[in-house]
């Protein structure tokens, strides 16, 4: 029962750098736009969130406002390095993918020099701390599984049914959905497509970058070159994982993150198989879903990864 | 307008590049004449760790031979970049290229081939794979097994962790060596062994790190670059230590929290030992090991956790230092653990 207790402790933090990163993703991808530079925005996240604590602090510790401050200047950040992959698939209708992949390495590289210009080597910082929620925390196998963790945890779990909320119940959700399905339909009732998807890239940006400081503020608690590991890359699977849908994409998150935390505990069991069979499962658990649950992707955007021009006929 | 926004838009991605084309991806250390030599690694000069440990070393056998060498060092080279780099520094004269990492092995041997006048060095390995090729090896499962012998002595709970990259080269050595010090001195100690997948993945080590701890581990260790990240999980709570495999973490706020030791990789050695052979007119064909016997490691308690360090503890490690200053291969048998 400890072991579960244990795996299932670990599995919601250890998922929300993923879950905030592919939600995020689900709004770009639902409004058309195809943004595999989600792990330069993370980079990128991860470097300011940590900077401001780091700043002030100079690696001891500071205020939770401080980290607060981080986390916010890397959504700030992150929402722009949207609206600049905006300029560049949008506006310029460049090719989606290759655009994604050059926004990946610029805000790898640029967190990089950054880094290595204002703070050095790898490093750490105080963070942010665990806040268990009073009484709620102390329920058996309930408290330590969904309510002893740091603020970000449940903000990013209540974020979904945000998210869900914003993306079916509301007039800019029905736009999103309608410019990622439609765009010419969209573009003769009114809706201007070009800004919804800026719109969209702004909010997919901001969430991707609050995900890389989760990371290194809430998480990791440090900031170091290579801290995203393609995390922004299973981010973008886990959209096609969860059929565009908040809730669906939370599950995957949940289930790559217990995959994960379940081989780090098996690893130590003794169990006569190679390590590197353990450290490949999340990845194949996630391709086997994918491949079973992609028979049916009649929720897919039909217009991803298709520029809009409204001056041509397609 | 459209061609002012692209203007913009390049000017705007080039312009952290250009503002900080001076830093610190490569420079010259130290004065002109001697040997040119040419260090490449696959992380950063100060990721305390690995790569770290390496530039280190080229520092302090500058200090050990003044005016000898000088060196220059590419960072951040994938296996795939590695030759390009290479093949520049070949062309600009060097005449000793160190690949701080077994994964530059084909990369080492196709260029030394192909240019018999220029040394190499690369490890870890034994292998001998050309006349003029280098290569050391890091005997560390003397380090490991001192890490093991203060693990063993001073868990609670008789639950160890051990955070590794992956199972092959000296982080293999380590474990094992780490296994046999925490039997000699604790049997009924478990050692739970874990592997990332990855040197790099600081995330990865601290989750697993996390999960170990979680699961009752009350001392820790682990091996590369990447064991900073479960340093640092570690530096979370309060009942629980590290030991660590490179005294560059013992710099860090974690590291003077948490780590009681650390053993390093003292690469001075091995460099003034690269000199010297080319002195000698030695290009290469000579695996240098590195162990406590030749000065290759460096060992160290954390002064900031000494009161934890019983003197039970100091005599059990003083014993078998002393055995490994003496004689190198007094764990011969390491690759016998089963892990």
């Amino acid at each position: 029962m400890d072991l579960i207790i244990n795996i299932l402790s670990m599995t919601v933090p250890f998922s929300v750098a993923l879950l905030l990163a592919s939600i995020g993703e689900m709004f770009n991808q639902r409004s058309g736009v195809f943004n595999l530079g989600c792990e330069g925005v993370m980079a990128m996240g991860a470097f300011l969130g940590m900077l401001v604590p780091f700043m002030v602090g100079h690696g001891g510790p500071v205020s939770n406002g401080w980290n607060w401050l981080g986390l916010l200047l890397a959504a700030l950040v992150g929402a722009l390095l949207g609206l600049f992959f905006g300029v560049i698939v949008v506006t310029f209708r460049a090719p989606q993918g290759i655009a994604g992949i050059g926004l990946q390495m610029f805000g790898v590289g640029t967190a990089g020099t950054l880094f290595r210009h204002f703070v050095g080597g790898t490093q750490s910082i105080p963070g942010m701390a665990n806040t268990p929620i009073p009484v709620l925390s102390r329920i058996p196998v309930i408290g330590p599984i969904f309510f002893s963790h740091n603020l970000m945890v449940y903000l990013a779990f209540l974020f979904v049914p945000v998210a869900w909320y914003i993306l079916f119940k509301t007039s800019w959700g029905l736009k999103v959905r309608a410019v990622g399905t439609h765009p010419r339909a969209a573009d003769s009732m009114g809706i201007n497509v070009n800004r919804t998807r800026y719109e969209a890239l702004a909010l997919g940006g901001a969430l991707a970058g609050l995900a890389g400081a989760y990371l290194s503020v809430c998480q990791v608690k440090m900031f170091s070159d290579e801290l995203i590991a393609g995390r922004g890359f299973i981010a973008v699977a886990l959209v096609y994982f969860g059929h565009w849908h908040p809730v669906k994409i939370m599950g995957g998150a949940l289930l790559f993150s217990f995959a994960q935390t379940i081989q780090y505990n098996v690893q130590g069991l003794g169990i006569d198989l190679p390590y590197e069979f353990f450290v490949m499962l999340p990845y194949v658990v996630v391709v086997v879903v994918l491949a079973f649950t992609s028979r049916n992707q009649t929720t897919s955007p039909s217009a991803l990864g298709k520029p809009f021009n409204r001056e041509i006929r397609t | 307008m459209k061609r002012l926004i692209i203007t913009l838009m390049v000017l705007l991605a080039l312009a952290p590049f250009t503002i900080f084309a001076g830093g610190a991806s490569e420079e010259s250390a130290g004065g002109d004449g001697g040997y040119k030599v040419a260090l490449i690694i696959e992380n950063t000069i100060d990721d305390k760790g690995w790569c770290q440990s390496m530039y280190e070393g080229l520092v302090g056998a500058q200090e050990q031979l003044p005016g000898a060498f000088t060196f220059e060092y590419s960072e951040k080279m994938t296996t795939v970049d590695s030759e390009s780099i290479a093949r520049q520094y070949i062309a600009d004269g060097f005449d000793l290229i160190i690949a701080h990492g077994a994964q530059y092995k084909n990369m080492v041997t196709d260029l030394a081939a192909e240019f018999p006048d220029v040394s190499f060095a690369f490890g870890t390995s034994s292998d001998i794979v050309g006349d003029n090729v280098f290569t050391y090896m890091p005997e560390s499962e003397e380090t490991g097994y001192l890490s093991g012998i203060i693990a063993g002595m001073l868990t609670k709970k008789n639950n160890i962790g051990l955070v590794g990259p992956v199972d092959s080269g000296d982080a293999a050595r380590y474990n094992r060596g780490f296994v046999m010090g925490v039997e000699a001195v604790n049997p009924d100690a478990v050692v739970n062994v874990a592997y990332t997948g990855s040197f790099s993945d600081y995330v990865k080590s601290a989750e697993l790190a996390t999960t170990q701890i979680n699961a009752g581990a009350d001392v820790l260790t682990g091996s590369s670059q990447q064991a900073i990240g479960a340093l640092r999980a570690c530096a979370e709570y309060d009942d629980v230590l590290w030991l660590g495999q490179d005294l560059a973490q013992l710099d860090t706020p974690e590291g003077q929290a948490k780590c009681v030791a650390a053993s390093s990789y003292n690469y001075t050695a091995v460099v003034v030992g690269l000199i010297e052979s080319l002195d000698e007119g030695v290009k290469g064909g000579v695996c240098i090991p590195m162990n406590f016997n030749n000065g290759g490691f460096v060992f160290d308690y954390n002064p900031a956790l000494s009161s934890l360090v019983t003197d039970e503890i100091r005599a059990k490690v003083d014993e078998a230092l002393a055995s490994f200053e003496a004689s190198a291969g007094v764990l011969a048998d390491w690759a016998d653990v089963q892990i």
